[in-house]
């Protein structure tokens, strides 16, 4: 790890950057309002920041002439007889003659450093020295209070909300929007809410409670949405952005895990409106409260969802360290709105973070366990591992579970009496064994006489006997090869896998991953000729099998089990197996018959082949090394490990145990299914690590040692909260914490209004935008606070307010004075969320399950796309049932490549804490709803919904219908008229087989009920696939 | 087909434009589709210069870059590096310097020094005027030596290779960040509004840093890299559904516009005027991009030259494909190829992976210069790190194998060619065993930097705000290698 990067944070000079909207916006109001006495928040700390800090400012690293500019005394003391700063004369302070100079060589800030101050920036600079030369304290660090009177205003009024916004809006000389239409406020909520637009019913008792007492039917409606348990499925996501909440490590391998039992945490957490101290103090610190719930453990996934990194020759401490500067950086950045990541490698340039105080916090989270290990304990292969906790089961489970363990008990019982009735055999067997290890018996090549694959591939002949298979490379095959043999007496096979320069990496398997996975073998035996009987095999044997493939897989009439070879790529491998009894021939010899199942998919199939048989004693075919190694040793030297593994063989190959050991495998099995479930959590070490400041950031090379503490600026510590995470946690959610509130509700303004009260919702500090309505920000953080730290009421606060409600239409004027919608003279409209998107279409189409929790989803994507390098898992399996149709929230997050339809629609990685999506609109996007299979599955059944809820053949009722599913609305005359021309000319151009072909998609599955006519149905999916394209069904508005 | 869309019947496609100049966002004409695509954040940087031909900053070497990832870490010692006291030394331990205190990924105990083997195959001849050495495993480019600069001191900070591919990419050993592709499509765009500013081909598996290698980071996303793909839909999703024709869809599309345009006349938000737009260039992308990324008409002794046969998925057709996105304007293309990891018999498996790429490196070369574009196409060669001089014999489970290389940060070789580097250079030097730089260390911000200058980009002035700093893909460090520049 090299240390300057972890977190850049010096400021770029001369930068190609336009001011966000908001700050724009903001300072042009300012600007246009002259001779306003000067802000020091507003106006002068943000170029002191900009302009100054660097040198003169909290880094004591970087800081010149002993001067810092940051800190009022400071900036105003005595330096030998002058003054940077004397309060009403700027011709007295050294700062505005030095501001003001002509020679490059005095002027500051120097032409070098490229900061150059504008004529208007320096203008500023002297009215406020001139003004006085107040400083105020950064006003995010300052404590909330709510403003003594709210302003009064002309426009008609909601909640206090409106009193803050119309002021400021009547002080532009704007006025509100007139209230949105019913239809539209409907969807507006619904879809902010719950992420779901309204049903017909919904929308038809919301209209007719409308008629008789509007604002009763807009209160009951939100009281219903926030009681919805869809509530929190469509504010989780947001959550999890913040918490990178994935369900894989990231980096190569990028493997699944399982901490989906901490997203339904957040889900559950959201819908029962826990109050955001508690919802903070569990994920941060559940683990340590006392008598900690279950649930509250599961919280703690909170920052168990940080990356790992589990590439071979990883270093887990580098690993450890970096998902440690993960926690602290996020923590900061979620509940703080602090960029205190700037204090990892030096002081912070702008904000009031020391690096100590950067390690200080760094210590309370210093105290979790290493999360990656090396299994074999040999070479630098690495694992994930790190704390898991198993879920409960349910009760059906727990009962089944038990059953099953007492039989596995009962025959493992059994297996040990056998084995003692057994142990005569079981001594022969070893010194069979022994014997024939010394004994190697004689194999013929067979000459095969006959190939073929049920991928349709070809072969060529080796002069070793071996087949090169060629040709097609499908995803699964079954290989069978004839050969006639003279031997008599057959009593095992041998099948090898041989590499071949022409073979991927040399092979021996032919796909990209030159794999083999045999899953099972099947072997007939015809006499002289005769019929063909098949031969029991068994005492399978290879010279390597892969963990969790081991041979006997292959032998055991278990299609899914097998032998396989990672990550011994690049060599020959072969197996052995035994035929039951030697096979009699006659003086024709044997036509042997043998299929190889390769059905694991993805091309892991064998390259090269060769098959043999042998006559021979097979007690023991082609001993593997470790077993003849055992077999050598005296019993009483034998570890508990050997024993195992002969015990294993010899099962294997006694017929008698063979049943019983079969038995106990399908046991295992069963109860491998009803294994508990687990979820990654925090687990605090017994003794903590002691945490130095890393200089540079750098985990080699630890400076002086520090304690768990708060940063100074900030809060004090209770001294009577434990010296932990908990204590920290408390810390943060305590009422004097100036910055938790306004951060959060800020960011829930943000997904309501579409940006924040600040605009940059993950910097509240002096490089952060100021609030465009700081007494509004002040006022919601109090009443947050007040309320008991309550969501819902905040939310419903926002959506009751008349700011909310306005209609979002926007006039040349408007555009021109307030492009953004910072001073909220209309009510938001953007485009929805990727997830909301996906929700919204299979709610349309009424295709939507509305299951909730557990393992993640994989709806339909295209195919190849999970390739990453690394290990052979994970695989997606489009789920061919209502699956599908769940909501986004619950679609497997794989880092390394993300669902790609949400991709397009701006979905982050979450390898990293994200606090604001972006919203682009792309061509892709375009083609995602075009043409995406899962899009066009709700087409049709949006077509089909519309068909079979409005039989009338009548095409106006059908498109009424229509529009009030994906628009809450009728449509216009022109809207109409467009449609029908496309749905005449569609219907005009499909014969009965043009539709069909298009009701032929595989993944579109025309419902079994649909018993209308084929022809509509084909120029309706046509016509729903446009309706989901409209701009208006993907925003709200 | 362009007429069947027509938008300039709206007016408010224009106030859109009117919009981003009231609000400052500096919008030049270059890239104007993309760049009004993107809305993502309340702060949205400008970033098209007015007149691409004096670059963003100062005025480019090149319009177009075809970066090549070998991914895995190639064995540059044995394609570049002339070494013989290496050789010499081979089977010998290393020196303490090179094991003690130093973080290597797979080798654990003190290792002994590996010489490239002593052979005709592996030779390493001077080729060219220049008389640069570059092995025998690679024949066809030893032929356009001349063209080539080379740099021989690369060093990187990481030493796992999903860290080390971020930090190469990204500028950053953890995800979050911009890649290289996006910053350039951020800064100037493309030149071809049918077609995205960066696009990615990837032979073989994906490498393990994911998509990250490409994303946008905290860029809009329109700015991440797409990945044309050789088999099934080019572009996802780009194919119409069965029993959907071209002129169904142009039907569909245009419906959706002329709803849209009615929606926009009510509503007013120019934001729909955008998305009218992206609805017709994602149809012109239908046509433009399966005919771009088929190779059947290119003639027989183009084929002959890249070692391409169409229909296939290989290194060569991505190669081909790469000249014809520059041919049509893309910015910026992006080829990985796998398997480049040969911590075990190296000498083994390395000739077959040089055969691969020799041949079509070499002709994208040549075929670039002899349609006059490589004076205006920078051709990178690249890895995440590179592999060390001293063996390693043991993979990664403990189990012998035959000597291979360990990755390698402390210096490495990598090439361009093409616009406006110098031809036939090198450009540092490593110690006679090839283990450190002896002269001109270029960290990989420098490299970076320069990349960025060529293309005519200040990599200190392209920035991004985030989290109140500007960022931007040199973190706070980076000088422009000048000595490489022609």
């Amino acid at each position: 790890m090299q240390p300057c990067w972890i977190r850049p944070c010096f400021f770029v000079p001369n930068a190609v950057l336009i001011p966000s909207a908001v700050a724009a916006f903001v300072s042009a109001v300012g600007a246009a309002a002259p001779q306003k006495k000067v802000d020091f928040n507003r106006d002068i700390r943000p170029i002191l920041s900009e302009h100054c800090y660097h040198c003169h400012g909290p880094d004591a690293e970087t800081r010149d002439a002993d001067l810092r500019l940051d800190i009022e005394a400071e900036a105003k003391k005595d330096l030998g007889g002058y003054f940077a700063l004397v309060p009403g004369k700027p011709e007295e302070s050294e700062i505005w003659l030095r501001v003001d100079h002509d020679d490059p060589d005095e002027v500051m800030p120097p032409p070098k450093a490229k900061r150059d101050l504008t004529p208007e920036k320096k203008e500023l600079f002297r009215r406020w020295i001139a003004e006085g030369a107040a400083y105020e304290k950064h006003w995010a660090y300052e404590k909330p209070v709510r403003a003594e009177l709210l302003p009064s205003v002309k426009a008609q009024v909601k909640n206090e909300i409106d009193r803050f916004v119309f002021a400021k809006l009547e002080s532009e000389g704007l006025a509100p929007s007139p209230e949105a239409a019913p239809e539209t406020q409907l969807r507006r909520v619904s879809l902010d809410l719950t992420g779901l637009p309204p049903s017909p019913e919904e929308l038809d008792r919301f209209l007719s409670e409308w008629k008789s007492d509007p604002e009763a039917a807009y209160t009951g409606a939100v009281d219903r949405l926030l009681k919805s348990e869809r509530f929190g499925e469509r504010w989780a996501r947001p959550w999890l952005d913040l918490a990178r909440y994935a369900d894989s490590n990231g980096f190569q391998a990028d493997q699944l895990r399982d901490s989906w039992a901490y997203r339904d945490w957040v889900i559950g957490a959201l819908n029962q409106n826990m109050p955001f101290d508690r919802f903070t103090i569990e994920q941060l610190a559940g683990d340590l409260l006392p008598y900690a719930t279950v649930e509250q453990k599961i919280a703690t996934g909170f920052h168990r969802t940080v990356t790992c990194n589990v590439e071979a020759g990883v270093h887990p401490e580098e690993n450890r360290v970096n998902q440690v500067v993960d926690r602290v950086n996020t923590t900061g950045t979620v509940w703080l709105g602090s960029t205190i990541e700037c204090a990892q490698c030096h002081d912070h340039k702008y904000d009031p973070f020391s690096m100590a105080d950067y390690y200080s916090i760094f210590a309370y989270f210093n105290n979790t366990p290493v999360e990656v290990e090396n299994p074999s304990g040999k070479g630098v292969s690495f694992d994930f591992y790190g704390p898991k906790m198993e879920l409960p089961l349910d009760a059906a489970k727990q009962t089944e579970r038990a059953s099953l363990t007492a039989k596995l008990d009962e025959l493992k019982g059994r297996q040990k009496t056998l084995a003692a009735a057994n142990e005569k055999d079981r001594a022969e067997w070893e010194s069979r064994l022994l014997a024939s290890a010394a004994k190697a018996p004689v194999w013929e090549t067979l000459e095969i006489e006959d190939f073929s694959g049920t991928g349709g591939e070809t072969c060529e002949r080796l002069e070793d006997g071996s087949l090169l298979v060629k040709g097609e490379l499908p995803k699964q095959t079954t290989y069978t090869v004839k050969a006639w043999t003279k031997v008599n007496g057959i009593r095992a096979v041998k099948i090898e896998a041989l590499t071949h320069e022409s073979l991927p990496d040399q092979g021996p398997g032919r796909g990209d991953r030159p794999n083999i996975i045999v899953n099972e073998i099947r072997l007939a035996a015809a006499t002289g000729g005769g019929k063909d009987e098949p031969v029991a095999l068994h005492g399978a044997v290879a010279d390597f099998s892969q963990n969790n493939w081991d041979v006997g897989g292959a032998v055991d009439g278990d299609p899914k089990t097998g032998w396989a070879i990672n990550p011994e790529f690049g060599k020959d491998h072969w197996m052995t197996v035994r035929t039951g009894g030697p096979i009699p021939a006659n003086e024709n010899g044997t036509l042997l018959t043998l299929a190889l199942d390769q059905n694991y998919g993805g091309g892991r199939t064998i390259g090269r082949l060769r098959v043999s048989v042998t006559a021979d004693e097979p007690a023991a075919p082609d001993l593997p090394e470790d077993l003849t190694a055992i077999l050598k040793k005296p019993a009483g030297k034998r570890s508990a490990k050997d024993k195992k593994t002969l015990d294993e063989q010899f099962a294997k190959a006694n017929p008698k145990l063979l049943a019983l050991h079969r038995e106990i495998a399908g046991v295992e099995k069963a109860l491998k299914a009803v294994e508990p479930d687990t979820t990654l959590v925090m687990v605090e070490m017994d003794e903590s690590r002691e945490t130095h400041v890393m200089t540079r950031g750098n985990y080699l090379a630890p400076a002086e040692k520090v304690g768990a503490r708060t940063p100074a600026a900030l809060h004090p510590l209770d001294p009577t909260l434990p010296k932990n995470r908990l204590g920290f946690a408390k810390w943060l959610m305590d009422r004097e914490n100036p910055l938790v509130a306004r951060v959060t509700v800020n960011r829930w303004w943000n997904e309501i209004f579409g940006h924040g009260l600040v605009g940059t919702l993950e910097d509240f500090g002096a490089q952060g935008d100021p609030p465009s309505h700081p007494e509004l920000l002040d006022w919601l953080a109090v009443e947050f606070m007040d309320s008991g730290w309550d969501m819902k009421h905040l939310l419903r606060l926002m959506v009751t307010s008349a700011v909310y409600r306005q209609s979002s239409r926007v006039t040349p004027e408007l555009l021109e004075k307030d492009p953004a919608n910072v001073l909220h003279a209309r009510g938001p409209r953007f485009r929805m969320s990727a997830e909301m998107i996906r929700d919204n279409g299979l709610a349309v189409a009424g295709l939507l399950s509305t299951r909730m929790g557990g393992k993640p989803i994989m709806p339909y994507q295209p195919p190849g796309l999970w390739r990453q390098i690394g290990r052979n898992e994970p695989v997606w399996v489009d789920a061919k049932n209502d699956d599908r149709f769940r909501r986004g929230i619950y679609v497997v997050y794989r880092r390394a490549a993300p669902y790609p339809s949400f991709v397009n629609f701006d979905a982050p990685d979450r390898g990293s804490c994200v606090v604001k999506r972006g919203r682009t609109n792309t061509p892709l996007q375009a083609l995602t709803l075009l043409n995406d299979p899962a899009y066009l599955e709700m087409a049709l059944g949006f077509a089909d919904r519309v068909l079979t809820s409005e039989p009338s053949a009548d095409f106006g009722r059908r498109l009424d219908l229509a529009y009030r599913l994906a628009l809450q609305r009728t449509p216009s005359d022109a809207e109409r008229k467009q449609l029908e021309a496309v749905y005449n000319e569609r219907l005009g151009a499909l014969d009965e087989k043009a539709a069909l072909e298009l009701l032929a998609e595989p993944l579109t599955v025309v419902k079994a009920g649909f018993t209308g006519d084929r022809r509509e149905l084909a120029a309706w999916f046509f016509l729903s696939n446009i309706l989901l394209n409209l701009d208006e069904t993907i925003t709200k508005s | 087909m362009n007429a069947a869309f027509d938008f300039s019947a709206s007016g408010l496609v224009q106030s859109r434009r009117q919009m981003f100049q009231t609000a400052g966002m500096g919008m030049g004409g270059v890239a104007l589709q993309w760049l009004l695509a993107r809305d993502g954040f309340g702060a949205v940087s400008g970033g098209a210069p007015n007149k691409l031909k004096d670059g963003l900053h100062h005025p480019a070497k090149a319009k177009h870059v075809i970066y090549i990832h070998l991914v895995g870490g190639a064995s540059h010692l044995d394609l570049f590096e002339h070494k013989p006291e290496l050789q010499k030394r081979t089977g010998q331990l290393c020196p303490d310097e090179f094991f003690v205190g130093k973080q290597l990924a797979f080798i654990r105990s003190q290792p002994t020094l590996l010489g490239t083997p002593a052979t005709d195959q592996f030779a390493m001849n001077p080729s060219g005027q220049s008389g640069l050495r570059l092995s025998n495993l690679l024949p066809n480019l030893q032929e356009v030596a001349d063209e080539m600069c080379f740099i021989r001191t690369l060093q990187t900070e990481q030493f796992n290779h999903a860290p080390a591919q971020m930090f190469l990419l990204t500028g950053f050993n953890r995800f979050g960040r911009p890649s290289i592709g996006s910053w350039v499509s951020y800064g100037i765009g493309s030149e071809n509004e049918d077609l995205p500013a960066f696009v990615v081909l990837v032979t073989g598996q994906v490498l393990g840093a994911g998509n990250s290698a490409w994303g946008s980071g905290f860029l809009p996303t329109v700015h991440q890299g797409v990945e044309f793909r050789t088999q099934g839909d080019p572009v996802l999703y780009l194919s119409n559904p069965k029993g959907i024709a071209d002129a169904d869809r142009l039907k569909s599309v245009e419906a959706i516009n002329a709803l849209n345009r009615l929606r926009l006349a009510d509503v007013g938000d120019p934001e729909i005027a955008t998305r009218i737009s992206q609805y017709e260039m994602a149809y012109r992308m239908q046509t433009s991009v399966p005919e771009l990324m088929s190779i059947d008409d290119e003639p027989k002794e183009i084929h002959e030259l890249y070692g391409t046969e169409p229909g296939k998925t290989s290194f060569a057709n991505n190669c081909l494909l790469a000249r014809r996105l520059v041919e049509r304007g893309v910015r910026f293309v992006q080829l990985f190829d796998a398997d480049w990891d040969h911590h075990g018999n190296v000498f083994g498996s390395l000739p077959k992976k040089a055969k691969d790429v020799d041949r079509p490196v070499a002709a994208l070369i040549k075929d670039l210069r002899q349609r006059g574009l490589l004076d205006d196409t920078l051709i990178v060669w690249s890895a995440e790190f590179g592999r060390t001089p001293m063996a390693q014999g043991a993979n990664g489970d403990g189990k012998e194998t035959k000597a291979g290389r360990d990755h390698h940060k402390e210096a490495y070789t990598v090439w361009m060619a093409g616009g406006g580097v110098k031809k036939g250079h090198e450009h540092g030097m490593t110690d006679e065993l090839g283990y450190k730089p002896a002269v001109d260390p270029v960290p990989m911000h420098d490299f970076n930097a320069t990349l960025m200058h060529l293309l005519g980009i200040d990599h200190e002035r392209l920035t991004f705000r985030y989290q109140g700093l500007n960022l931007r893909l040199t973190g706070v460090a980076g000088n422009v290698v000048k000595g490489v520049i022609a």
